[in-house]
């Protein structure tokens, strides 16, 4: 369970899964398990109730049938005053003789017979007159007792007096029936009424067996015992037949005569229903098993459970993978959030859904899409600035490298060479517009090539026999005058050979070829400008050095590296970095400088495409 | 968060325990005690009701029929916890019967039961009682109707009246001249007795012939010198039947006086104690009746249950009475009963 006692969580602070799960189990099941239980609860209950008030009144109407199947057996008594002779009977006083005496008895019993015993009346066992002494009896059951008769003779010597119709019990008897049937004894005074004097009093055995028919319209659960007692709480009748003259030791604390209630015996809840009549005192109940109440319920009750539980089972998964659904589209963009946090914009979030999280989600595209824009649009302008900066370095002609052509022109014009120091001035010229005219990054490869010729033109009336250089061009003329490079990226590689080359070597060859390859690096065929020279080499050390740097793309003033740099970071920058500069080297056998480009046929083209109008670019940046 | 799941724990629980009974308590689900049955509401709780004062009024307080009807009487007062008071004339008279009442009335007992002398004369002085707020019955003859709440009658009227004449016929053989006493002619009851007396004689036997009614005025002296009178008068006279309780043994004494016993047949309503003697020796053959002392009974019987505010109901078993039939305002006690010499020893009254 998510409430730990131990871990105080604030509910706030769960997850948001946690916290569907948790409002669906409060929202659905516990109110549908609430709901089912209280209904069903209630529903045993209303069918418990409803057994408790129509029990009783049906108690009271079997209650009522054998109060007056009773009545009618006590009323059988008067059957006697409808018999003139058996009236007289009972009447005569006194006898003359014995004869007489066996007569009347003779005609008794079998007006007893007739009346009652034959008269098919099935309840009846036995009847028996006692009247002043004398005992007439009519019985369709024997007792058990071998002297039954002098035994009854003794009672009805006691009982002849008996003002008050009673009944009583076989306990009260000192005879029984000894074929388990239940019985009990209607002691009934003979009253006659026209001379107001008792006459006797008559003993009725009846066969309580009639209750079982009157009891047998009610459809009966196996369970249920129905059974009466009388006013001291004495078993009359009972289903089960074994109880019956045993005492109901519970009937004193029943807390209704006539109703229902719920009682617990042996741990088993029963619901007894009791009723009493008024007349004979007798209660009637009835107690059945609260389980086989509900028996039929019972179904009913698992077939709900069984739906409910699919039910819940559904609405399970169907929360459950509503709140996946919510929560994996937030999950995946608090990831994304997360990569972008650290520093890696390069992520698209697929929005499928419509609702809020897919609102969020492409709030968050577009968001991430703008700040891309943004660090893209101030990285630019900051490379711009840093492009301008560089080009505005490269495109300064060396001061070193104006004064010593100023210096050779001024010697030239010493020694009257007039055609060379046309040749250098027009070629320094022609430079000096090459570096400020053009005010694009790009310029065509014969052009960038024809400005290396010229410095090296320049070097070479210097340098004179200590320099030579070629030139091999593989592109056809076409080519040459339509496809663009950067500027300023043949010299700066140029000036490096010369410099580095003349200060340890005697002798410096040159060689620059410009061609087509394809590269491994873009996939594509590339022009590719190589500066091949015979200098000193390069130490391995510093060609790591250098190579490092070059990687680096960071640049760092005018160091001796930094025309190298610089036309690398250019390239990477403008074509990305599958472009750029390799510097192969060997000790004392030469450099070969490789410069890869794309093949661009507008001076525009870069590898992102799009290169805004250049500004920032004083014309007047150069310093010289 | 907590208390709000764990009231809803309790809730649950609470609900968990409501399902299940009290251990070992009961616990009632339905009660009809308030609603008991009628029967065991009125179970003879007799304690709690005062004594109520019952005035019995006969006819005549000499005449043992009505002597008898008064010790039934007494025997209902003491089942009953009720005080009877027996009061009347010493003959059927109805000046003497209203001056009893008007001081019964003095007196303010509970209930008046009166046997009328005269259905008419009686009316106003009971109409007074009932305006002092005493119930008024009647007993053994009936007043009109408005005077009284219900009559309890012992016999159909008709019954009687046609069985009367059947006995006269049966003990003269169908034939012959016969005489009628009946006591006051201006009592209810004999009156209706006799009209069908007539009835049953001019349907069933032409052979017959009433000669002559005379009253006797429930007088025994009165009844002995009629009976003299008649068997003078007519000497072709072949019975003679009572119609009131002092008619026939005063006939059968003049029967037998005059020798004529079994010559001239004697019937009628009467007490067997009286009749004993003259059925013995046939001066008289056949007495018809009821019991008196039941009817005495009875009547208080059903005073008492009056005054509980219980009218009688048709079929109602009165306890040492038997059951009722009503009929209308007419409470009838049963059958009435034949006295033979072989029988009339059975008797006691």
């Amino acid at each position: 369970m998510i409430f730990k006692r131990s871990l105080p969580v604030r509910f706030r602070d769960f997850r948001l899964s946690s916290k569907l799960i948790v409002t669906y189990l409060l929202l659905t099941v516990i109110p549908l398990s609430l709901l089912g239980y209280i209904s069903y609860a209630q529903y045993a209950r209303s069918v418990e109730e409803q057994i408790g008030e129509y029990m009783p009144k049906f108690l009271y109407q079997a209650n009522a049938d054998i109060g007056k199947h009773m009545n009618e057996l006590a009323r059988l008594s008067e059957l006697l005053f409808n018999s003139d002779g058996s009236l007289a009977i009972l009447r005569r006083e006194k006898y003359a003789s014995r004869s007489d005496v066996n007569r009347d008895e003779y005609n008794f019993n079998g007006f007893l017979t007739r009346t009652y015993v034959n008269a098919g009346n099935p309840d009846i066992l036995g009847v028996f007159v006692f009247s002043k002494g004398r005992m007439y009896r009519s019985v369709k059951t024997d007792f058990r007792e071998r002297d039954w008769e002098d035994t009854l003779r003794r009672f009805g010597e006691k009982a002849e007096a008996a003002a008050e119709p009673r009944i009583l019990l076989p306990k009260d008897m000192d005879v029984h029936y000894g074929n388990g049937i239940p019985y009990v004894f209607l002691l009934e005074p003979l009253f006659d009424v026209d001379n107001r004097k008792v006459l006797g009093s008559m003993l009725i055995a009846v066969n309580l067996s009639f209750i079982d028919e009157i009891l047998h319209n009610f459809e009966t659960d196996e369970r249920a015992d129905l059974w009466v007692t009388d006013r001291d709480g004495y078993i009359v009748y009972h289903t089960d037949r074994s109880r019956i003259g045993q005492p109901d030791l519970r009937k004193p604390d029943y807390p209704v005569h006539n109703g229902s209630f719920r009682s617990m015996e042996d741990g088993v809840s029963r619901l007894v229903s009791v009723n009493e009549s008024g007349e004979l005192g007798w209660t009637l109940a009835h107690s059945i098993p609260a389980k086989a109440l509900t028996e039929r319920t019972d179904l009913v009750r698992n077939v709900t459970v069984l739906v409910f539980i699919v039910i819940v089972l559904i609405t399970s998964i169907i929360a459950i993978y509503f709140s996946w659904s919510v929560t994996r589209p937030l999950k995946k963009l608090s990831s994304l959030m997360k990569t972008v946090e650290r520093g890696n914009f390069e992520v698209d979030l697929k929005v499928g859904s419509g609702d809020e999280v897919g609102t969020l989600g492409r709030s968050f595209n577009s968001m991430i899409g703008t700040i891309r824009e943004l660090i893209r649009k101030n990285y630019q302008i900051e490379i711009r600035q840093k492009e301008a900066e560089l080009y505005a370095l490269q495109s300064q002609i060396n001061p070193h490298f104006m004064y010593n052509t100023l210096e050779t022109i001024g010697m030239a014009v010493e020694e009257g060479e007039r055609e060379s120091v046309v040749e250098m001035v027009t070629l320094l010229g022609r430079m000096l517009r090459f570096s400020v005219s053009n005010q694009s990054p790009s310029v065509t490869i014969g052009e960038e090539v024809q400005h290396v010729r010229d410095y090296l033109t320049i070097q070479k009336f210097r340098f004179e026999d200590r320099l030579t250089f070629e030139v091999v061009q593989e592109l056809d003329a076409r080519e040459y005058h339509a496809l663009y490079t950067p500027k300023f990226i043949l010299q700066p590689v140029v000036e490096n050979a010369i410099k580095h080359g003349l200060e340890r070597r005697k002798t410096l060859e040159i060689h620059i070829s410009v061609g087509r390859e394809f590269g491994a690096r873009s996939g594509k065929t590339d022009l590719v400008l190589r500066v091949r020279d015979n200098g000193p080499g390069i130490p391995e050390e510093k060609l790591a050095q250098m190579e490092t740097m070059l990687r680096g793309a960071g640049f760092e003033g005018r160091s001796s590296q930094f025309g190298l740099s610089n036309v690398n970071a250019r390239i990477v920058m403008m074509h990305g970095p599958e472009y750029g500069m390799q510097i192969h080297s060997i000790e004392d056998i030469g450099t070969e400088v490789t410069i890869r480009i794309p093949v661009m046929h507008t001076p525009e083209e870069t590898e992102q495409g799009e290169r805004g109008s250049r500004h920032g670019d004083d014309p007047d940046a150069d310093r010289g | 968060m907590y208390r709000r799941l764990f009231l809803l724990f309790t809730m649950m629980a609470v609900l968990a325990a409501c399902g299940r009974g009290h251990n070992g308590a009961y616990e009632v689900v339905f009660s009809m005690d308030g609603a008991a049955n009628p029967e065991s509401a009125n179970t003879k709780d007799e304690a709690d009701h005062k004594p109520y004062r019952i005035a019995l009024v006969p006819k005549g307080v000499e005449i043992p029929y009505f002597k008898f009807a008064a010790e039934g009487a007494q025997e209902a007062a003491g089942d009953y916890g009720d005080e009877v008071i027996f009061a009347g004339p010493k003959t059927a008279g109805a000046e003497e019967q209203i001056r009893v009442i008007e001081d019964l009335i003095e007196q303010d007992v509970d209930l008046i039961a009166v046997s009328a002398n005269d259905p008419d004369k009686l009316v106003p002085v009971l109409l007074k009682a009932k305006r002092q707020g005493i119930k008024v019955i009647t007993w053994d003859a009936d007043t009109l109707p408005a005077a009284r709440e219900f009559f309890v009658n012992m016999v159909e009227p008709e019954t009687l009246g046609r069985h009367l004449m059947d006995t006269m016929a049966l003990a003269m053989g169908e034939k012959g001249e016969f005489a009628v006493m009946t006591g006051s002619l201006s009592a209810a009851n004999l009156n209706e007795w006799l009209k069908w007396i007539r009835i049953q004689q001019e349907e069933f036997y032409p052979n017959m012939k009433l000669v002559e009614v005379v009253p006797t005025n429930d007088d025994v002296a009165k009844a002995e010198e009629l009976g003299r009178r008649l068997l003078a008068e007519y000497p072709h006279l072949g019975g003679v039947l009572g119609n009131s309780s002092v008619g026939p043994p005063g006939a059968a004494k003049a029967v037998r006086e005059a020798g004529k016993a079994g010559q001239v047949k004697v019937v009628g309503l009467s007490n067997p104690n009286l009749m004993k003697e003259y059925l013995k020796d046939d001066s008289a053959q056949i007495a018809t009746l009821w019991s008196p002392k039941k009817l005495g009974y009875l009547t208080i019987a059903l005073a008492h249950r009056y005054l509980s505010g219980e009218k009688p109901r048709d079929g109602q078993q009165i306890d040492k009475a038997g059951s009722i039939r009503v009929n209308g305002d007419m409470v009838i006690m049963g059958e009435p009963l034949d006295f033979t010499k072989d029988n009339v020893d059975q008797y006691d009254f």
